[in-house]
């Protein structure tokens, strides 16, 4: 029998265990856990949250169905599973934007319920496509009269002050979010906003009053912070600052700044008979496998992840290290309504196990199971302007899915003659032979199709578990 | 002049002599809350008055006007 697998990013709130077992996600909840779920069932406020499509749906279960005699006395709750789990530092503006607005919605909605969040962590958010959904049901907790937003410091770190940054400074926050955990704290966020930045009600008040007052409280000890936790806090007041950050977030905006990669589908090299074939490649592979989950790597604007989708393929992710064209992937995917959830993605330095015992936030390499891949135009990216050896890349994004469409770009492509122009050509085994060598080595070559007068060529691989090195 | 209200408002509502309590990172969070609730309830308390100020002079009005007009 298959053993369960404990979740090492739950132990920071002891009210419950998620594990995993035979791919569903269970939490067992301990005695304050099973105080939170009694308050959630009252007046049918969960049923109401899933309704409303605000928390993930949670149902009680049988602990007998597990067959774990350790569980059987437990209370024990199954959660629907989210197809990938992705985190903040691998989304672009929008979405830490739409997911702060979800955060805040869920939040109003509770303290009219009666109810409130004990936290204000990011990660507590997911998507599924691209709508956000609140994974973390035990967070929500009876709110007591007069009690303050507790949480209000680390919703500033991770969702605001990561906006702001990238709204008034044009920086992108997920460098900095993925090198510190908690997010961009308000100091570090005061000391990069200028003079004029700090001319607004909200920013005054959220950033500088607040740093102010952060340093106060740290200098000066005569400040008695537990007779300020006994006022009380009117719940008016906590209603107002709530829909104050949401007005603020709401009108954060981004400058707009041209990349290579953000209109890459508008102005590629292909001619467009190239780029059609290319799209009835990927079209005939996505109906002949109606894959549940499949990776895009180099989705640009998710041309075709969306193809994917439209033949069948249930959920996509997209990745690509340009933050430009995960923003309008993302907005295609809103405008379409699709389950495709597109992520920052530097495949050269992607996301590692971060956080205590490197083992609370999952790198890629452990995320990524897939059940179809897509590698148009994106090999090269590793192998020439990377230098990574050949053989690496391919063992790299075979390991991805067990069946996927790699393009290969020869030599004699004018991308690669442009890179090599200025590089010089080191790369003397890199041939399509060298290549379908490699990959013939762990994978079947189902077929190989020509898709520019260049050379540039699709393989269509199956894995052979059976000859794996 | 801005750090002056500021310190007056701390100083009045929060400071104890006695206090070495351990802060953890979050207390000047609390306090911004604390002093966005104050400035909320007196806004709330001088618009309140200022509404009845205003009634009252708004009758006021209404009546002299009416007794000018008989």
């Amino acid at each position: 029998m298959k053993k369960i697998e404990i979740e090492a990013g739950s132990f920071r709130d002891p009210a419950g265990t998620i594990f995993y077992h035979k791919n569903k996600v269970y939490r067992v909840l301990n005695d304050e856990g099973k105080k939170r779920f009694e308050f959630l069932k009252k007046n049918e406020l969960l049923k109401n949250l899933v309704s409303k499509k605000l928390v993930i749906s949670s149902n009680q279960i049988n602990p007998q169905i597990l067959e774990f005699k350790e569980f059987f006395n437990k209370q024990i709750l199954e959660h629907d599973k989210i197809d990938y789990i992705s985190y903040p530092y691998e989304w672009s503006f929008q979405q830490l934007k739409d997911a702060a607005i979800h955060h805040l919605d869920l939040h109003l909605h509770l303290l009219n319920n009666n109810a409130t969040l004990i936290d204000g962590s990011a990660f507590n958010i997911q998507f599924i496509g691209h709508k956000p959904i609140f994974i973390d049901i035990l967070s929500i907790k009876e709110y007591e009269e007069g009690e303050y937003w507790k949480a209000h410091k680390q919703f500033c770190e991770n969702f605001l002050n990561p906006l702001i940054l990238k709204s008034k400074k044009n920086i992108d926050f997920n460098n900095w979010f993925r090198g510190n955990l908690e997010g961009i704290t308000t100091k570090d966020l005061n000391s990069a906003l200028s003079f004029t930045d700090k001319i607004s009600y909200n920013i005054f008040v959220q950033v500088v009053l607040l740093n102010y007052l952060e340093n106060k409280t740290i200098k000066d000890n005569k400040i008695n912070i537990s007779k300020v936790n006994k006022t009380k806090f009117p719940k008016k007041s906590y209603i107002s600052i709530l829909k104050n950050i949401k007005i603020l977030i709401t009108n954060l905006k981004v400058k707009k700044d041209k990349t290579i990669w953000s209109d890459y589908s508008k102005n590629n090299t292909y001619k467009i008979e190239e780029e059609n074939n290319k799209k009835n490649i990927v079209e005939e592979f996505s109906k002949k496998f109606k894959f549940d989950t499949l990776a895009d790597l180099g989705c640009n604007d998710g041309v075709y992840s969306q193809i994917c989708l439209k033949n069948g393929c249930k959920h996509v992710v997209g990745f690509d290290y340009d933050l430009n064209a995960i923003s309008n992937a993302f907005k295609s995917s809103k405008k379409n309504n699709l389950n495709f959830l597109p992520l920052y993605f530097d495949a050269s330095n992607p996301s590692p196990n971060l956080g205590w015992l490197q083992s609370e936030r999952k790198g890629f390499l452990q995320r990524a199971k897939f059940s179809g891949m897509l590698s148009l135009a994106f090999e090269h990216h590793l192998a020439i302007a990377k230098n990574i050896p050949l053989d690496q890349v391919i063992e790299f994004l075979t390991n991805i899915a067990p069946r996927g469409l790699i393009e290969f770009v020869p030599k004699d492509d004018y991308t690669i003659k442009k890179m090599l122009s200025l590089k010089g050509d080191i790369f003397k085994d890199y041939t399509e032979d060298n290549f379908k060598n490699i990959l013939s080595r762990t994978s079947k070559i189902e077929s190989e199709k020509m898709v520019s007068t260049s050379g540039r060529k699709i393989f269509e691989y199956s894995k052979i578990f059976s000859k794996k090195p | 002049m801005k750090k002056y209200i500021l310190n007056t408002i701390i100083i009045f509502f929060f400071l104890n002599s006695n206090a070495y309590a351990y802060l953890d990172p979050g207390s000047g969070s609390l306090i911004l809350q604390a002093i966005l609730g104050f400035i909320a309830a007196s806004l709330a308390t001088i618009s309140f008055y200022w509404s009845k100020l205003k009634t009252f002079f708004s009758k006021f009005l209404k009546k002299n006007k009416k007794s000018e007009k008989n």
